[in-house]
């Protein structure tokens, strides 16, 4: 038992582990070869895995319609705006457009998913509005700090706030561009490069972890 | 008395809050200010540059990954890019790793090719929404019809005059990708260093701090970002949009945003020494 859940897993997990690491490096005619095998399968793999997450937010969601759990009829408006989507799509046969005419699903697309969507982003913007008037108090150097380069990138932003620099800051003689560009390419840049290399060699770490078999989580506690 | 009025003030309902910002939106889609930026982002303006320095003829990758929820922002520049891109009769290839994105796609191309008597298949085609774009973009570096033999409708691809002489990266003479995920990353890892195929993105503008290294290194030869960067790449392309007429709401809802934070502290501080 404990050959076919882990050591054939992890057998599997370090070849194709080293052998795709390889092929980053080695241009030869198998490698390239090899690269085009694993691409197909990992679009079959990813595909199969969305069914397996279809099934999955399925049976969740029943789940709680069946047991009359809170909020069970939020639940309902899952399978219903699948069925909106889906019904629509089969009759079109996944085409969202019939020359310059809607089909049934670039109708739903248009007029069910895409304002509906766009709805749930708009929203955001007035509970930002909101809270950054409620919420932004400069109560300590860092929250000058963060209140001072909102404001460059707020007024640097936009036309409007372009012309208030000029009414206002002119006189500096600096325009409100260059101050943003700065705040952009020095310190914001600074901080996200010192980001993205410690996440780099976090990745690089995990990765080479579960190529050797030293993490195992993803083999599920049996 | 005053210390009353500060407590409400900074106390107010919420939705005088949504009220007022509804109305400074609708009143500047109503009426137009007409506002446009003074000065090009250097960013926006290498972009525009690269992409017009393209020989006629030449094969784009025009990315798009951006769905409902943020084609107010991206689909400006998308449009902007596509009518660049057809103004300068360069051919273009469409592909999509977001689902959300394939009908927004339609609707973008049903309208902009024809303004330039561009045919489908001839001077542009559409590929069909793949899953897992880093699958695609290696395999797009030997054969990029191990993936894309077929367009959104089934049709051969190989056959198209669009694709004439097109086989891998070294074919392509850039890629632009406008999206609202994080795939900007995956291609400039994945392609732009590996390969070195020239790339450009258009992003939101709340993500648009995050791609400062790339651009430092020309990882990235340019960069549109948000509504801001659409509106600077239309007046680029001298050709006004919805990035243009939407950059007057943008800017009042941006100065609203500063003024409230200001009167709220301004407040806080009296408060603090009455």
């Amino acid at each position: 038992m404990k050959l076919i859940k882990k050591t054939i897993p992890l057998a599997i997990v370090f070849v194709f582990g080293i052998l795709t690491l390889l092929t980053y490096y080695v241009p030869h005619k198998h490698s390239v070869d090899f690269l085009e095998t694993m691409n197909k399968w990992e679009n079959i793999v990813t595909a199969f895995a969305f069914f397996l997450g279809l099934i999955s937010l399925f049976y969740a969601h029943s789940t709680k319609i069946s047991r009359k759990a809170d909020g069970w009829g939020y639940s309902l408006f899952v399978f219903v705006g699948f069925l909106a989507i889906i019904i629509p799509a089969y009759i079109s046969k996944g085409k969202n457009m019939n020359g310059a005419e809607l089909t049934w699903m670039g109708w739903a697309f248009q007029y069910i998913y895409n304002p509906l969507s766009a709805t749930m982003f708009a929203v955001l913007a007035f509970y930002i509005v909101s809270t950054a008037y409620k919420s932004f108090r400069i109560k300590s150097l860092q929250a000058f700090v963060l209140f001072v380069a909102a404001m460059f990138l707020i007024l640097g932003n936009v036309p409007l706030g372009q012309i208030i620099w000029d009414k206002m800051l002119g006189w500096t003689g600096y325009n409100i561009s260059q101050v943003v560009d700065w705040i952009m390419h020095v310190p914001a840049v600074a901080g996200k490069r010192g980001i993205m290399i410690g996440i780099s060699i976090g990745a690089v770490v995990t990765a080479l972890k579960i190529i050797f078999g030293i993490e195992r989580q993803y083999l599920g506690k049996d | 008395m005053l210390k009353d009025k500060l407590n409400a003030v900074l106390k107010i309902d919420r939705r005088w809050i949504f009220l007022a910002l509804t109305v400074v939106l609708f009143g500047a889609i109503i009426h137009p200010l007409g506002l446009l930026s003074k000065n090009i982002a250097r960013d926006t303006q290498n972009a525009y540059e690269f992409m017009d320095k393209i020989p006629a003829g030449s094969f784009i990758l025009l990315d798009l990954d951006y769905d409902p929820s943020t084609a107010p922002e991206l689909s400006p520049q998308a449009m902007a890019v596509a009518r660049h891109a057809f103004r300068n009769n360069l051919r273009v290839g469409v592909v999509t790793y977001s689902a959300g994105a394939t009908g927004l796609i339609e609707q973008l191309f049903a309208v902009v090719p024809g303004e330039f008597k561009k045919e489908y298949g001839k001077d542009y085609v559409i590929l069909p929404y793949q899953p897992n774009a880093v699958a695609v973009m290696t395999q797009m570096a030997s054969d990029l019809y191990g993936i894309y033999d077929k367009d959104k409708d089934g049709k051969d691809t190989r056959s198209m005059p669009v694709m004439k002489g097109i086989q891998n990266y070294k074919n392509i003479s850039l890629v632009v990708c406008i999206a609202g995920t994080s795939i900007t990353d995956i291609w400039v890892a994945y392609v732009g260093d590996k390969y070195n195929v020239p790339f450009i993105a258009g992003v939101t503008a709340i993500s648009q701090p995050g791609y400062g290294p790339y651009l430092q290194k020309k990882q990235m030869r340019g960069l549109l970002g948000g509504m801001k960067g659409a509106a600077e790449y239309e007046h680029l392309i001298k050709t006004p949009g919805k990035g243009s007429s939407g950059i007057d709401a943008l800017s009042l809802a941006h100065v609203m945003v500063a003024a409230l934070i200001i009167v709220s502290n301004i407040a806080m501080v009296i408060l603090k020494y009455l």
